[in-house]
């Protein structure tokens, strides 16, 4: 029943296998509470090796892929996104990256999200809720080279932003590839206008490159309206 | 970073504008801007900023190629330490022996047959 949706998303970035099929917003809130009070027992806070060079914030990778098949909620999304570790140094950084496959390399619908320790790869994150992103779309055979100068300046602090960054997303589509790098305030013009820069400065884009800031709340807003859409329409 | 830090007043980090007419103007380096070097520290304190030819450096020192822990096996996506006995002649084998996470690794990778569907 999903088929003609995620036709439609097909072309969209790392965060939009969610809905809002499962119970209330407050549901999800508390359930989401609890998982992170689970994960926080779970898991120590990286921390930089002796001699090892400290960056300013931990990082975790994550992974995920759409199951072909499988009905998009939330549930699924969380259960599909995988938490690949955290670093608090640039060594232990590269221990990660040199141990995965380069998203130019992966095959299907998949994502790499690299995002600030604490904060999830979802929308309804605290972090990301008043969020948004900007995405560039890219060629087949440019995100490896792309999503490597992004994180390298993700961590090496290049943005200049504060505290605004949350994480970036490379997304391996079938025709072409998506990064994206989140921030916390998306009406943060002056914010969002340096994020732009950096991002052409550090990529090394050509001039023409289109870039498309979106907000999380339009991201939420545009799935929402489509499912209204197909449901009036009786969905299949 | 340090709790002890003063409370300073927030104000717009200095900026001007130049105007880039051809892509050739764009420096190599991105720690430098066409207008000149760019901030070492904010505002809101120092902040620890790495330009592009460090981070790539410091890939090349040993303690840079010793595999995560824990790393999860997906198959496809990452490389885990059991994975690279073989190829990888960089780790010595004691290394690989000590980590105690490959069988856990091994264990779950039922789990990941999900990520193995495609069309």
């Amino acid at each position: 029943m999903n088929n003609k949706f995620d036709a439609l998303k097909d072309d969209d970035s790392g965060d939009h296998d969610q809905n809002e099929d499962s119970g209330s917003p407050k549901e999800c809130e508390k359930e989401k509470n609890e998982e992170e009070e689970k994960d926080q027992n779970k898991r120590k806070t990286a921390v930089p090796g002796a001699g090892e060079h400290p960056l300013q914030y931990n990082y975790t990778f994550w992974y995920s892929r759409r199951t072909p098949g499988r009905p998009a909620s939330s549930q699924s999304y969380e259960q599909n996104i995988k938490q690949i570790g955290s670093f608090a140094s640039v060594e232990q950084f590269w221990r990660f990256y040199s141990h995965m496959t380069r998203p130019g390399d992966l095959t299907g619908h998949s994502d790499f999200h690299l995002f600030k320790e604490g904060i999830k790869p979802m929308w309804e994150d605290d972090a990301n809720k008043s969020g948004g992103k900007w995405i560039i779309r890219l060629r087949k055979g440019l995100a490896s080279r792309c999503w490597e100068n992004l994180i390298l300046a993700m961590l090496g602090e290049q943005f200049m932003v504060g505290e605004e960054i949350c994480g970036a997303v490379v997304s391996v589509r079938f025709q072409e590839d998506i990064i994206s790098i989140w921030n916390k305030t998306a009406s943060d013009q002056a914010t969002t206008a340096r994020i732009r820069d950096t991002l052409r400065r550090v990529l090394n884009l050509p001039p023409n490159t289109i870039m498309e800031y979106k907000t999380h709340t339009d991201s939420i807003k545009a799935w929402e309206d489509f499912h209204g859409l197909v449901n009036a329409s009786g969905g299949r | 970073m340090s709790a002890d830090c003063q409370k300073t007043t927030s104000r717009a980090i200095p900026t001007r504008r130049v105007t880039i007419n051809d892509a050739t103007i764009l420096p190599h380096d991105y720690s430098t801007t066409p207008g000149g070097t760019l901030f070492s520290t904010t505002p809101g304190g120092t902040r620890i900023i790495y330009d592009r030819k460090f981070l790539l450096d410091c890939r090349s020192s040993p303690v840079a190629r010793t595999p995560p822990r824990c790393l999860p096996d997906i198959p496809g996506v990452t490389s885990p330490p059991s994975a690279h006995i073989n190829n990888d002649k960089a780790h010595p084998p004691q290394q690989i022996l000590n980590n105690n996470c490959s069988t856990h690794a091994e264990k779950s990778a039922g789990e990941d047959a999900q990520f193995e569907m495609d069309i």
